[in-house]
């Protein structure tokens, strides 16, 4: 078989059923093998989208996603999706053909230096130079991508060893030496410690990130319940929380919660699992939960003490480190926290609106009324910005895996393919991509990768004629000096819709919006929901950048 | 801050030298002797939080240059 043969070969071998990806020169062969293959391949309109929907496929199915571009554009225009995976911890290989051996390094047509390009947003890269290694480095980098902390792995592979031929056959394809120290394992030393804290405090407060997407999901709902626990979610942890339980308080950081703020606040313990302390939730480092102790669990020893210093590290698997702690508190002592719990809980109250008068059709009125009319199972992606907060805010997720969004890189542009991969992921379940203007536009050419393949994926676009975060931060803190942001020169977003074949619904006012949503939601196939909604609209509760809850914003000054 | 290490790829080096102007430390020597594995030795300097946190890259670097068995 040739190497392109191999490559396909080596990705059934994973049991990869669908790529995202964009042909060119190099990757020629590759496609040539891929011609009515059982391997699934779905034509995007820009390669930053095939790094997006596989991300979006990973992100919600927890199997490993892969997008392939061809050499110089295509691989640079991949590398977007790729830190965004690296960000996130999302598996991801990516594989790119680059020029033949002899053009590499002649600034050949559409050469890229893409392993020195890449090497900063990958957990590694590799530049396969000869046809026989093929199904090996691709099985290295399947593993790389899933090991440990997951995320990204980019395959380089020149046009000619694409087309060599080779001996080694699929069955017979050389396995990869693991030659690296097993999985980090949490130390007994070290839960015993964590639980001595926890049975000493009297005012924690859990912290779950997207490490629990390593299937610790119900591991961690049984240990928050175990304790009475009051907990909240980093963006990414969106969806770890039971529905309904009542301890749970919340997004946290620059647009979370007001109780789940100030509960971290006030905390004497902070158990923080999963998670890395980013900027967007603690603001300002040394302000950050002053008076609690750190309990830290993460798979990634760089974690520690990177921002926030830990008083326990927990190092390993988080399934692994709930199941001890769990066990361990279960032979002694368990103490409840729920009067702590109900009093976190008053800490907050609703959300702060900043709707302006009757018959205008508000942003956060418009996701109100979709989340109301959303089926339980459905899967949201969101792009960045404004609504990307909104939702968050809003939306309560049965899982993890029903949520999926640029958090840590917050790439505009990533929602709507990132839903184009979660439908492949997850036939069946109705996907959703929350986005606004801005993004949008920056991803509208999928609309005809919805069209081609009928995706029933359905885009709800908050248009607010803004960049909106940028606009609104330019409204507090840059003397309302808008430079940029404005948008009211918008297309008809309706119509762009419909010159693509897709159904377009719109709202522009409360009357009648829910009957419209409830018909968009409804409707079978790819479908568009136009919110036209107020352009002044600010995302409340606020901690400006570097503060902390003591200086949160609910309102304009 | 000074480290040794044993690499598996020779490009580690070069990305741990680019990391460092990440972290916003210099990088103030570098020797390598690439044969089957890397014999590296690095000194970098900088400020005491900026190195700790360019350690910890650092090792991270080495870590995923191999799969966990």
């Amino acid at each position: 078989m040739t190497g392109a043969q191999a490559v396909v070969a080596a990705l059934e071998r994973e049991g990869v059923e669908t790529i995202f990806g964009y042909p060119g020169g190099a990757i020629m062969p590759l496609y040539d093998a891929l011609y009515e293959h059982p391997v699934r391949h779905i034509l995007v309109r820009h390669e930053a989208a095939a790094a997006f929907a596989a991300s979006g496929y990973a992100r919600t199915s927890g199997r490993t996603g892969v997008c392939c571009a061809t050499s110089g554009p295509g691989a640079t225009n991949l590398v977007t999706g790729l830190l965004d995976a690296m960000m996130d911890s999302v598996p991801l290989v990516a594989i790119t053909g680059q020029v033949r051996s002899e053009l590499m390094g002649t600034d050949g047509f559409q050469e890229a230096d893409v392993c020195a390009i890449t090497q900063a947003v990958t957990k590694r890269n590799m530049l396969v130079d000869h046809v026989d290694r093929i199904g090996e480095t691709i099985a290295e980098a399947f593993a790389l991508a899933r090991a440990g902390r997951p995320g990204p792995v980019l395959v380089d592979i020149p046009n000619d060893v694409l087309k060599a031929q080779t001996d080694v056959t699929a069955a017979a394809m050389k396995p990869f030496a693991r030659s690296g120290a097993g999985e980090p394992r949490v130390s007994d030393a070290a839960v015993r410690d964590a639980v001595a804290r926890i049975r000493s405090a009297r005012r924690p407060v859990a912290i779950i990130g997207g490490g629990v997407r390593a299937g610790a999901v119900d591991l961690y709902r049984m240990f928050v319940a175990m304790l009475g626990l009051p907990h909240t979610a980093t963006i990414n942890g969106l969806g770890a929380a039971a529905p309904g339980d009542p301890s749970y308080l919340g997004m946290l950081g620059m647009h979370g919660l007001k109780a789940a703020n100030k509960a971290v606040q006030r905390a004497d313990l902070i158990l923080a699992l999963g998670m890395r302390f980013d900027d967007r939730v603690t603001g300002k480092p040394d302000r950050f939960a002053r008076e609690a102790v750190v309990v830290h669990a993460d798979i990634d020893a760089t974690e520690f003490n990177k921002i926030i210093s830990a008083d326990v590290a927990l190092h390993g698997d988080l399934c692994h480190t709930l199941h001890a702690l769990i066990d361990e508190l279960a032979h002694g002592h368990v103490p409840r926290f729920d009067d702590w719990s109900a009093e976190a809980r008053l800490l907050g109250g609703s959300l702060p609106s900043d709707r302006v008068g009757e018959g205008v059709l508000s942003a956060t009125d418009a996701l109100d009324r979709f989340f109301a009319a959303l089926p339980p199972d459905a899967i949201i992606t969101t792009d960045v910005g404004q609504h990307q907060m909104w939702a968050a805010q809003r939306a309560r997720p049965a899982h993890p895996r029903k949520y999926a969004t640029s958090a840590g890189l917050g790439a505009m542009g990533f929602g709507f393919p990132a839903a184009i991969g979660a439908a492949y992921a997850n036939p069946g379940t109705p996907v959703y991509a929350i986005v606004g203007d801005g993004g949008f536009q920056m991803s509208l050419p999928e609309l005809a990768t919805l069209r081609r393949y009928d995706v029933p994926a359905k885009v709800v676009l908050i248009d607010n004629q803004n960049l909106g975060m940028v606009r609104q931060w330019q409204e507090l803190f840059f003397s309302q000096r808008y430079s940029a942001t404005n948008l009211a020169d918008n297309p008809d977003f309706v119509a762009i819709a419909r010159a693509y074949g897709i159904d377009a619904y719109a709202i522009s006012e409360p009357s009648g919006a829910d009957e419209t949503i409830a018909r968009f939601v409804a409707s079978r196939g790819p479908a568009l929901l136009h919110c036209a909604c107020h352009p002044t609209e600010n995302v409340w509760p606020m901690i400006p950048a570097g503060m902390t809850v003591d200086d949160l914003m609910e309102a304009r000054a | 801050m000074t480290c040794e290490l044993t690499l598996r790829d020779v490009r580690s080096v070069a990305r741990i030298v680019n990391l460092a102007h990440r972290f916003n430390c210099r990088c103030t020597h570098v020797t390598a002797n690439a044969g089957a594995t890397v014999s590296a030795r690095f000194a970098f300097d900088g400020a005491e939080l900026a190195l700790t946190r360019l350690r910890a890259q650092i090792d991270r670097i080495v870590a995923y240059e191999t799969v966990p068995s």
